[in-house]
């Protein structure tokens, strides 16, 4: 049975996983939907006599979908960009296509691409982070100046973030968390839905991985000369490095709430951690990063994926295991 | 005006330009020129920066 692997050729953390699978002999199949067709990739799917059968090709490789025993998801290229003449309709039917004879495999997902579209929603995960019960900072989302007014004087010290997660590409810019400076205009929130949120005065950045049940979390402690205005942690210059933290059992509760209310089989959670302890849910990245985890803490992160991908989580069916790290 | 947002906007690093891997097909991982598997090679992901939780990269969507 195969681990089929949806990522681009440069996604070196998809690495760090087949690695794993290749040490424990477990074929894999790996390919980026963008070369769907033209590049390496062919498909085909036959539905004949109440049956189906459908194999999947990468150059000399070739699977049956029936052999898959699951899929990962990973960082994959959009289904047909680069073939000879690419469309947005060679893009729609490539897509059907591969997701289409998938979707109707027995394989498992991570994540399935339903769920990973719904997960993606951000204002979708505060609501959910609430539910299961995650500390979430006050938020506002809005395109009603007057009400981003009357948010700041109730809590006046703000940041602002996409509501997407994603960035501009035309040209392509990065908006990262920012302070919003006291007496800010906030005239121009009539031009696009703004996510204004109280800053929590953190004394450290949580990275927490969600692989089945299994959790594994990293703390780096927010340098003692750094300034109110270091928000976002992917623009922290700093020398500290991650290291393994325990997840306190409310916390571990509530992730796992979330995971199963959102059906998700991996998350990357950021929580800051303010001056009592207290860890507060800022996401969840349903496809997260983990590479940079795992190589500060040692925390076995793509083992675990591997394990999962290969046959379950190792916890599964026994209690979970909420230490920063965990035997695989 | 723009979009409030945008006025925190900066340049968005492109931190896949100038890998020090290529893609073995045959082996379905990055290489490094002298035929190493870069993922186990700690010290060139952490200087490529390509495991890192980035933002405003085209291939970073879920960081």
């Amino acid at each position: 049975m195969t681990v089929l692997i949806l990522t681009c050729e440069q996604d070196v953390t998809a690495d760090m996983v087949v690695a794993e699978l290749n040490t424990a002999g477990v074929p894999v199949l790996r390919l980026d939907p963008a070369d769907l067709p033209g590049g390496g990739v062919a498909l085909s799917g036959e539905y004949v006599h109440g049956g189906f059968r459908g194999h999947l090709s990468v150059g000399d490789r070739l699977v049956s979908t029936s052999g898959l025993r699951s899929v990962w998801v990973r960082r994959p290229g959009v289904p047909g960009t680069r073939a000879a003449r690419p469309s947005a309709w060679l893009t729609e039917e490539s897509a059907q296509a591969l997701y289409g004879i998938l979707r109707g495999t027995g394989a498992r997902w991570m994540n399935h691409p339903d769920a990973a579209a719904r997960a993606r929603h951000k204002p979708w995960q505060l609501h959910l982070a609430q539910r299961s019960g995650l500390p979430v900072p006050a938020t506002l989302i809005t395109t009603f100046p007057q009400a981003a007014q009357e948010f700041a004087e109730r809590v006046p010290d703000l940041v602002v973030k996409p509501v997407s997660g994603t960035h501009p590409q035309d040209p392509p810019v990065a908006v990262p968390t920012s302070r919003v400076p006291p007496g800010a205009d906030f005239s121009s929130i009539a031009l696009g839905p703004t996510l204004l949120q109280r800053r929590i005065a953190k004394q450290a950045d949580i990275r927490l991985t969600a692989v089945g049940d299994r959790l594994l979390a990293a703390r780096r402690p927010v340098p003692a000369d750094a300034g109110p205005d270091e928000v976002d942690v992917r623009f922290a210059r700093t020398p500290v490095r991650w290291q393994p933290v325990g997840v306190p059992a409310r916390t571990a509760g509530a992730v796992h709430t979330y995971l199963r209310e959102a059906r998700l089989a991996y998350g990357a959670f950021d929580f800051v951690e303010d001056a009592d302890g207290v860890w507060w849910f800022l996401e969840c990245n349903q496809s997260g990063q983990f590479g940079f985890v795992e190589i500060d803490t040692g925390q076995p992160i793509a083992r675990t994926i591997a394990a999962w991908l290969a046959r379950g989580t190792p916890g599964d069916g026994r209690p979970s295991e909420h230490r920063g790290t965990a035997d695989v | 005006m723009r979009q409030f947002a945008l006025n925190y906007a900066r340049p968005a690093e492109q931190l896949e330009v100038g890998a020090a891997y290529t893609y073995d097909s045959a082996l379905q991982l990055n290489v490094t020129p002298d035929g190493r598997i870069a993922a186990h090679d700690y010290g060139l992901l952490r200087e490529a920066g390509a495991t890192t939780s980035t933002a405003g990269s085209k291939t970073h969507f879920d960081d």
